[in-house]
């Protein structure tokens, strides 16, 4: 670990941390948002890292990688926050699987282009509404593997999780989207060639 | 090679992996492999497209100065007590009016509580679309408040929906036995959903749902 500079050393723990901080929020939340698979909850999941992570700014001014630490950082605080609401009620108020009968789901909104744009956007929020059906852990391993680029090697050891568990749940996972996403939309423009 | 074994090597492939020939192999003679492949190729770029609305400044500065003024906040101050940043400020009383064209109820789900005790009931609120100055109306059985609104069981404010999930918090208490359906309505310009909660609230024992 290199040593913290004495520039940083004499400087007050709130502007150390914003320094650090403010460059990896978008980071952060796009990961939080994937874990979670929604905006408020990404936002509350965000809040609660920042909120562990400011009384460890002198740790992570030493930290040379600090992406995949607050990985780690973020992906424990899930864990915990999901295990969390396990234990406290919940209500679900969806719109239910009639969506398209659900006045407030036809409410136009400004910016509304071309009907391009609305099947592309259907589209978006057939994944996304696939994603949300896969358990935490699902989508916390495909976020940060098959989104972000971790390697299971690196997961292994980040998240300090065996590497066939990881494999599994990768595996479920995938199978899941593919079995709530079937071939059809996805036709030629979706298809990438490796 | 047989299409079993290709397919259960399928993610080990996509991953790299695996020795790709024999799989490569298989591809070229099999239409339904094939087919399998695209899809999951498929699949994994459609989902690594997805990608969050933008994160508001706003919420970022607040984040940050939350996060570094822990101590004068408060042990662990929540960002939503209730849906919408600003909720304390702009709520109101009464029960929003508006010209509602249709109204369709979700299904009915049970609460259980105990008297006295405070229980944060959670709600989300599931949009496909943004929805700009949505109202929120809620009215509460008797017997049963919001806390910090002792013996007001109608309210009423404006607030934005997100994209996706949005939550509502209510913490509450009952002073009584209950057995009765809060209602919750959400409406924008035209449309009203409403959304009904039926609360049982024993005299005494153990909470849950």
């Amino acid at each position: 670990m290199p040593p913290v500079s004495p520039y940083r050393r004499g400087r007050p723990a709130e502007l150390n941390f914003e320094d650090l901080i403010r460059p990896q929020v978008e980071y952060l939340y796009r990961l939080a948002w994937r874990f979670t698979g929604s905006v408020t909850d990404a936002e509350d999941l965000l809040q609660d890292v920042l909120l562990k992570l400011y009384p460890r700014t002198q740790e992570m001014l030493a930290i040379q990688k600090l992406r995949p630490w607050l990985a780690k950082v973020m992906h424990n605080q899930y864990v915990d926050t999901v295990r969390q609401r396990a234990r406290s009620p919940v209500l679900e108020l969806a719109a239910g699987g009639d969506a398209d009968e659900d006045p407030l789901d036809k409410i136009p909104t400004t910016g509304d282009g071309p009907e391009e744009n609305a099947e592309r956007s259907g589209q978006r929020d057939r994944i996304l509404a696939a994603v949300r059906q896969l358990n935490p852990e699902q989508r916390a391993i495909i976020a940060m593997h098959d989104v972000e680029g971790y390697s299971l090697e690196e997961l292994e050891k980040m998240l300090e999780t065996p590497i066939g568990t990881l494999k599994s749940r990768l595996h479920r996972g995938r199978q899941r989207l593919r079995a709530l996403l079937p071939m059809e939309p996805f036709s030629v423009g979706e298809r990438v060639k490796r | 090679m047989e299409c079993h074994e290709f397919i259960s090597q399928l993610d080990d492939y996509l991953d790299g992996r695996l020795d790709e020939r024999p799989m490569r192999a298989h591809l070229n003679v099999c239409d339904d492999c094939r087919q399998q492949y695209h899809h999951a190729v498929a699949v994994q770029a459609a989902v690594r497209k997805l990608s969050p609305p933008e994160v508001h400044p706003a919420f970022v500065d607040r984040a940050i100065q939350r996060a570094t003024r822990r101590d004068a906040a408060g042990a662990h101050p929540r960002r939503r007590a209730l849906l919408g940043m600003a909720l304390a400020a702009s709520l109101v009383l009464g029960v929003a009016t508006g010209a509602y064209l249709s109204l369709r109820a979700a299904p009915v789900q049970t609460v259980a509580m105990t008297v006295e005790r405070p229980e944060t009931v959670r709600m989300v609120f599931d949009s496909v679309k943004p929805l700009r100055a949505a109202t929120l109306s809620l009215s509460l059985p008797e017997n049963v408040e919001v806390v910090g609104f002792g013996g007001v069981r109608e309210l009423s404010w404006q607030t934005d929906l997100r994209e996706g999930q949005n939550l509502l918090q209510l913490p509450l208490i009952a002073h009584g036995a209950v057995k009765d359906e809060l209602l919750a309505q959400l409406s924008h310009g035209a449309s009203t959903k409403t959304f009904r909660v039926k609360l049982e609230v024993a005299k005494s024992g153990a909470s849950g749902m």
